[in-house]
């Protein structure tokens, strides 16, 4: 970023929308790395900072209610999250409940930690081609850096707001994120037919949807190891 | 047990400095101390210094519950509402039952040593850490008399133990076979070290001013004003290096560094539980008391209500509470406006990095607080403070 005054102190952000609430983040940018400064003034200027940094919040301690800080158990009906937020990991499904994951794999290739198992059907009984069959990602090991959404060729996954995820066990942590295993949105609707496509829709017998698997022994996921029996 | 050590081996010296003194200016007499009061009771039975040693131990012990109690209550309270988080409302009338839930659920906590750590040093850091506390405590005067010891070399005294305190980290942070925890307590050493000498070139311009290092004297010497304003300008560069370098002898933010639970999961206490856990954290609360009485001491004339000079009229409007009370409250009104100024620095301000906190003691607070140290030398000898006499 280029200032071309840099005496400009402030840069001031647009307004943000916390759901009801209107704030403004002004962000003191003291040019101090700019240019070269008397020791005075960088003193003066360091003072000037520290003081309107504690006068901010002192006017926070005398009027608490201004503090842009949501009441989070009081308010969960009208809870948003923001839009930037990562909670649990989500495949797009779109009004259909049809998905756009090829089974590609790369997510699973590029996930830091192991935490995405992509199987694919090799061949998909209906259209013949292979296709996804279970998408599954362990929470209790991912990071949530997002690398596997910024990676997605396809835009088909998102991390949705959702955070809630506080469990005793943590082989309640892994997903399975697909609704339906089969063809993606996209080869569905070049079929043109809907009747044909609905057919080559297969659902998930099995830990269908977005649940919690529940500890359930999956290809590729080895069960974790808890020290006692599971016949829960 | 060190209190009492402590106590055994510096009551004859204070016996012998008292009596020196009280025949040297008998005008010039100290109120007792308690471990005054032991060494003269040493001279009747042994088991009166004993009781004398027994009460200050389970004084001090007291205070550093119940400031552990109160602090943690505090700083909830503070804390909530600079973010309005409405935290520390839920357990209890205005969450006063808070601490004391805090206490049981910490009591009840499992205590875990982990498997290939240092078990000796494991569990002795915690101890460590809160003897640190204790004995710095025995040093703060509350008011005249209510002190464990006053030591006439007390200022020395001070910048010596609360060194302690590092070891329990260190320790702490070395013994528990966890990279984070030894990251943080490398920190911790590091940092503590670096500015333990800026704060004690800070309280040394304090010692210049009022030519003693006996902390009781060093509080009858600002009779006439508190030192933070008779001395000016150096004095008040004294106070700002004083309270920046205990914020980070305290490891608050902005220098948190050791703890640091967004980069080191908490640092050199990670591997703690339990009442380990409580004991740094107790140890934390009470040297956030212990700190701001030292400034209260050296900087705000400790007990002593606001005077100046030698205005009788106004000195007489500030005398007006009884004797019992007034120093208790005077104390008590500074110490808390200092506590609080500290919880509102650890509310407000960013934490630091390493190297910035390393650049910040060694490139700016030292050189500033070395040049300020000639200064006051020179306000000194040149007698440019206020009230210069009166010493
Ligand atoms: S967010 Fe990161 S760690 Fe989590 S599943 Fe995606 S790539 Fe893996
Ligand atoms: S989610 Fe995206 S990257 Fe992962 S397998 Fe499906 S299409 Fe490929």
């Amino acid at each position: 970023m280029t200032t071309t005054t840099s005496d400009q102190a402030n840069i001031e952000s647009p307004p943000m929308d916390f759901g009801d609430l209107k704030s403004q983040c002004v962000a003191p940018r003291p040019s101090i790395m700019g240019r070269r400064r008397s020791l005075s003034g960088i003193l003066w200027l360091s003072a000037k900072g520290i003081l309107r940094g504690l006068l901010t919040t002192l006017s926070y301690f005398r009027r608490p209610s201004t503090v842009v800080t949501q009441q989070y158990p009081e308010n969960r009906d009208t809870l948003q999250m923001f839009e930037r937020y990562r909670g649990r990991l989500s495949l797009i499904h779109n009004e259909d409940g049809e998905h756009g994951c090829t089974g590609c794999q790369i997510c699973e290739r590029l996930c830091p930690n192991g935490s995405i198992i992509v199987t694919k059907d090799k061949k998909n009984e209906a259209t013949g081609k292979p296709a996804l069959d279970q998408f599954i990602w362990r929470q209790d090991t991912c990071t949530f850096c997002n690398i596997c959404v910024l990676v997605c060729p396809f835009d088909t996954l998102e991390m949705t707001g959702d955070f809630e995820s506080s469990v005793y066990d943590r082989r309640l942590l892994v997903f399975n994120l697909n609704e339906y295993a089969g063809p993606t949105a996209d080869q569905l609707e070049k079929l043109g037919d809907e009747e044909l496509a609905k057919a080559q829709m297969k659902p998930m017998k099995k830990y269908q949807g977005p649940v919690p698997m529940c500890g359930g022994e999956l290809d590729g996921i080895p069960k974790l190891d808890t020290g006692k029996s599971d016949d829960a | 047990m060190a209190q009492a050590l402590m106590n055994l081996i510096s009551a004859p010296l204070l016996a012998q400095a008292g009596r020196a003194a009280a025949g040297a200016a008998p005008s010039m007499e100290r109120a007792r101390t308690v471990s005054d009061r032991a060494a003269d009771a040493l001279q009747y039975s042994i088991w009166a210094a004993v009781l004398y040693i027994a009460i200050g131990l389970v004084a001090v012990l007291v205070v550093v519950s119940v400031l552990g109690l109160v602090m943690s209550y505090i700083e909830r309270k503070v804390a909530g509402h600079f973010q309005c988080r409405l935290g520390p409302m839920r357990v209890g009338p205005h969450g006063i039952l808070q601490s004391l839930a805090d206490g049981i659920k910490l009591l009840f906590k499992e205590g875990i040593e982990p498997g290939h750590g240092d078990k000796v040093i494991f569990i002795g850091a915690p101890i460590f850490s809160i003897t640190a506390t204790i004995l710095l405590l025995a040093i703060v005067p509350v008011a005249p008399g209510i002190q464990v010891v006053d030591m006439n070399v007390g200022v020395v005294y001070i910048a010596a133990v609360s060194g302690i305190g590092v070891m329990g980290i260190l320790m702490g942070g070395w013994s528990s076979d966890n990279k984070w925890s030894l990251l943080g307590a490398m920190r911790a050493g590091a940092q503590m070290i670096s500015y333990e000498i800026s704060l004690t070139i800070a309280i040394l311009v304090v010692v210049m001013f009022s030519g003693t290092l006996r902390v009781s004297e060093i509080i009858e010497s600002q009779q006439q004003g508190w030192w933070i304003w008779r001395g000016h300008g150096v004095a008040i560069v004294a106070f700002c290096l004083y309270l920046i370098a205990s914020t980070a002898e305290l490891n608050r933010t902005p220098f948190d560094l050791p703890e640091g639970e967004s980069e080191l999961t908490g640092g050199y206490h990670t591997e703690y539980s339990g009442l380990r856990f409580s004991f740094f954290f107790l140890a934390e609360f009470a040297n956030l008391f212990v700190f701001s009485a030292l400034a209260t001491t050296f900087f705000l004339g400790g007990w002593l209500p606001f005077h100046i000079g030698d205005y009788e009229a106004f000195n007489r409007v500030m005398d007006i509470l009884p004797p019992v009370i007034s120093p208790l409250f005077w104390f008590g009104t500074k110490c808390t406006v200092l506590i609080f100024v500290l919880m509102w620095f650890r509310w407000t301000f960013p934490r630091l990095r390493m190297d910035q906190l390393m650049r910040l003691e060694w490139k700016v607070l030292l050189p500033f607080g070395f040049a300020n140290l000639i200064l006051a030398a020179t306000v000194v000898l040149t007698g440019l403070y206020f009230f210069p006499t009166a010493t």
